[in-house]
């Protein structure tokens, strides 16, 4: 659904980063490096962010 | 027998930083490493009332992604169990982010602003009241100010001799921090976690320095990594305190 | 903090903390096993889980005719000290 607000495993704050890293990665930039530039340097949060998919518009048509 | 301590900061950002602690001993690095992510107090969200909630999400959903969400936590104008009044109304089509929270205190907001809540749509909103709670970690995670907070010994690599000419050399990985033959203090990271790109050629011997811990504290944000080792440092000498009250009644 | 006395003579005693956990027992521990009248200390503490006596039971032995509490009141002032020296060694080096 929305992104978690924290990682599940060491509870920093990701949820801030997930709008900018997925417009940046689709916009071609190396995942990676965002993720670096972001300060998600874990690998724990990083999954976070890489595994992630939006379903709120999937859904949003069932109340 | 107040021992004396040297402190030195390796890297050092505002909810970021590793430093090297001399003279202490396995229980104290524990006791306040403990302290620093259980018993340091901060505010987080912990009753909501729902006046509309028209999002995909149940309002159960919402109060826990709520309660995540880090707030300031300026501990000397508040006490355990004090409560703040927070509120949100956001109508879609938007999204409602962690900023949106408007706060009754301006001492106690979102550490972070972006963080997302939930996405609306046309014709979708979400309004609610909530009550922000001081805490400690011990009583739910959400009220942890430190994050990965942990300590490692500093580890003294020292120079045997060199490797011989026709012998391999295997990497030799280490993590956190060395001191060198000369008395430097060394990140790992600064040569990528292999002792051999530093010391090409050499045979090494790795040892931990006795009493010497490094610690690496991170917040969520609610404080600061200076307000969050000291909070710790007196929560345990609070209760030293009041222990020997109790003791020499 | 609730104390409860559950055995005293004059060389030995325990005792049961209650509210504490390892947090501050083992530092505790610590501080009293480096007192010199101290001829043994240590502590038990149960998981939340187990159920009964869930509250860390603290175990003192001095010698050369110590009052164990005495130990446990020099090991708590000890331990203000450490942790106020800690605070001025962290904030001298910020």
């Amino acid at each position: 659904m929305m992104i978690p607000v924290r990682c599940f495993t060491c509870g920093k704050v990701i949820g801030e980063h997930y709008e900018e890293f997925e417009e940046r990665s689709q916009r071609g930039e190396d995942p990676a490096a965002v993720l670096d530039d972001l300060g998600v340097d874990r690998h724990c949060c990083r999954r976070m962010m890489v595994s992630h998919t939006d379903l709120v518009d999937v859904v949003a048509p069932y109340q | 027998m107040a021992q004396e301590f040297d402190v030195e900061f390796i890297e050092r950002e505002d909810r970021k930083a590793r430093f090297l602690v001399r003279g202490l001993t396995p229980a104290l690095a524990n006791g306040f490493r403990r302290a620093m992510i259980a018993d340091v107090p901060t505010f987080s969200i912990d009753t909501v009332r729902f006046t509309e909630n028209s999002s995909v999400m149940f309002d159960e959903m919402i109060a826990l992604r709520l309660g995540l969400v880090p707030l300031t936590t300026p501990l000397d104008d508040f006490e355990i169990g004090d409560a703040v009044t927070v509120a949100l109304d956001v109508e879609g089509p938007a999204t409602a982010y962690s900023g949106d929270i408007e706060t009754s205190d301006a001492l106690v907001v979102p550490a972070d602003e972006n963080v997302p809540i939930i996405e609306l749509k046309e014709g979708q909103r979400l309004e609610f009241e909530a009550d922000a709670v001081l805490d400690r970690g011990k009583e739910h995670a959400k009220h942890q100010g430190g994050v990965s907070v942990g300590f490692r010994h500093l580890q003294a690599v020292e120079v045997v001799d060199d490797v011989g000419e026709f012998d391999d050399q295997e990497p030799q990985i280490l993590r956190g921090v060395i001191e060198t033959p000369d008395g430097e203090v060394v990140l790992t990271d600064e040569f990528d976690n292999d002792l051999t790109n530093r010391y090409p050629g050499k045979e090494l011997d790795v040892t931990d320095v006795p009493g010497a811990y490094v610690f690496h504290v991170e917040t969520d944000g609610s404080l600061s990594v200076d307000e969050l080792v000291l909070r710790a440092a007196e929560e345990l000498g609070s209760r030293a305190d009041e222990l020997h009250d109790a003791v020499t009644v | 903090m609730e104390l409860r006395v559950i055995e005293k003579t004059e060389t030995e005693l325990r005792i049961e903390i209650a509210g504490e956990d390892h947090t501050f027992m083992n530092v505790l521990k610590g501080e009293l096993l480096e007192a010199e009248a101290v001829s043994a200390a240590t502590y038990d503490v149960n998981p939340e889980q187990s159920g009964g006596q869930t509250d860390p039971v603290l175990s003192i032995t001095t010698e050369d005719g110590t009052d164990p509490l005495d130990a446990l009141a020099d090991a708590a002032t000890a331990v203000r000290e450490t942790t106020d020296s800690f605070a001025d060694a962290f904030e001298a080096a910020v």
